[in-house]
């Protein structure tokens, strides 16, 4: 169990816009710089210094908007303050505006997925209940189906530095 | 639980974009909004219109995301006063007034807001964000308010637009927080667009920015809001004795607790 001090917390958010093509911005980079720009206006040079320690973007899905982020657990509520302010995603000369939801605050990668596994499963389903044609319902279903746990070897990579914490907040 | 609420929606022209926010509203998890009518007294001859009704403006309501009821829209009225005659539209009995769920004050000078916490029959006072603050706050007549069941509202979007506007929104934040030590705020949105609105966890966590504890910052989204909400329903029915909707029932269970404990009983 690595040390209390490089304990970290994993913040899962989505991102919510109102252009479709805001997707293509939703990549590594854009998103990282966003971040830290938003921290840097708020908290300032202390605040970028604190929260850039350990600071990365773990995961992305820019289909969901999905976005994952990795900061030690001292600076995660600088951090967490700071994403309200995010404003636009820019990404090769284009930007869009949009703003980044929280849906979750872990202690390791596993327990956002599991928050993330679920919050998708009821994504689905409400889609389900606005599925026009029996085609789209049968796709919609079988993605339910297929929302487990075990399909998490996409994520489980980079876990040696991560610990083993409990939930936080 | 309480659920979480945004009370301070400005109700635009374009019913179009007043849907796209109720939808992204109940996407982000909030189980009711207020659609906010607002009356600045300094203009021309301002009139009380009857207030809109939401089943008329949206015929289908969005489902909130994480229960499978559909998002509430209640109507607020807001009356911003720089004088204090504008108070008496308030005393005195107008009908179209009592229509509203939440009448919502915003006092420009130190005079009026001692008026508004101390006499006026309001839900929420509002906190200006925009500006220094004219006057600084003073302990008694916000304790005389937290009493009442008064709520201060504080407003996140022009924190968020602009630089300036965040910092006089945290300053003006903090020193009501020395004041109230942190009761009795609720924080919401004034979104004009999809766009302005946050998620609830986010709000909480401006909350902290603006000198709130965790646990009061989400109440400041939750508890709060509802606990301002039936405050709204206790001066719509006249001290919570007469009820003109179809629930009698309710009526002895509501009448019997103070509106502080309401708010904890309705999870």
């Amino acid at each position: 169990v690595p040390d209390a001090a490089l304990r970290c917390r994993y913040v899962l958010c989505e991102v919510v816009s109102e252009d479709p093509r805001c997707r293509q911005c939703i990549e590594d980079r854009a998103v990282g710089l966003a971040v830290r720009d938003a921290i840097g206006r708020v908290h300032g040079d202390f605040g970028l210094a604190c929260c850039s320690i350990s600071f990365t973007v773990k995961y992305l899905n820019a289909y969901t908007g999905t976005v994952l982020l990795r900061c030690r657990k001292d600076s995660y509520r600088l951090l967490c303050s700071a994403l309200p302010f995010v404003r636009q995603l820019e990404s090769r000369n284009q930007r869009y505006p949009c703003f980044l939801n929280t849906l979750h605050v872990g202690g390791t990668i596993r327990t956002c997925q599991k928050f993330l596994i679920e919050y998708n499963r009821r994504q689905l389903l409400m889609l389900l209940q606005s599925c026009t044609n029996e085609e789209e319902r049968r796709c919609v279903q079988k993605s339910l189906l297929s929302c487990s746990l075990t399909e998490e070897q996409c994520l489980s990579g980079n876990e040696d530095d991560d610990d083993d914490g409990t939930d936080t907040d | 639980m309480a659920g979480f609420s945004d009370l301070n929606i400005p109700q635009g022209p374009d019913k179009k974009s007043m849907q796209g926010l109720l939808e992204t509203a109940a996407h982000l998890g909030y189980s009711a909004v207020a659609l906010n009518h607002v009356i600045d007294f300094k203009e021309k001859k301002q009139e009380i219109i009857k207030p809109v009704s939401p089943s008329e403006l949206f015929p289908s309501l969005p489902v909130v995301q994480g229960t499978s009821k559909r998002i509430k829209v209640l109507t607020r009225l807001t009356l911003v006063i720089s004088d204090p005659s504008h108070c008496n539209l308030l005393r005195s009995t107008s009908p179209n007034i009592r229509l509203y769920d939440i009448i919502a004050v915003f006092p420009k000078t130190e005079k009026l807001f001692h008026i508004a916490c101390t006499t006026l029959d309001v839900d929420l006072v509002c906190i200006n964000v925009t500006e220094k603050l004219p006057f600084y706050f003073r302990r008694p007549p916000v304790n005389v308010a937290i009493d009442r069941g008064i709520y201060f509202e504080l407003l996140y979007t022009p924190a968020i637009k602009d630089s300036t506007m965040r910092r006089y929104t945290i300053s003006n934040a903090i020193s009501l927080m020395q004041i109230c030590k942190g009761k009795n705020i609720v924080v919401s949105s004034a979104a004009e667009r999809p766009l302005e609105l946050r998620g609830p966890y986010d709000v909480a966590n401006l909350g902290l920015l603006f000198g709130l504890s965790e646990g009061e910052a989400k109440a400041a989204v939750s508890t709060n809001c509802r606990a301002a909400m039936l405050h709204g329903e206790t001066r719509k029915s006249a001290c919570g004795i007469v009820y003109t909707l179809k629930k009698p029932r309710k009526v002895e269970e509501e009448e019997t607790l103070p509106a502080c404990k309401k708010a904890k009983t309705q999870a």
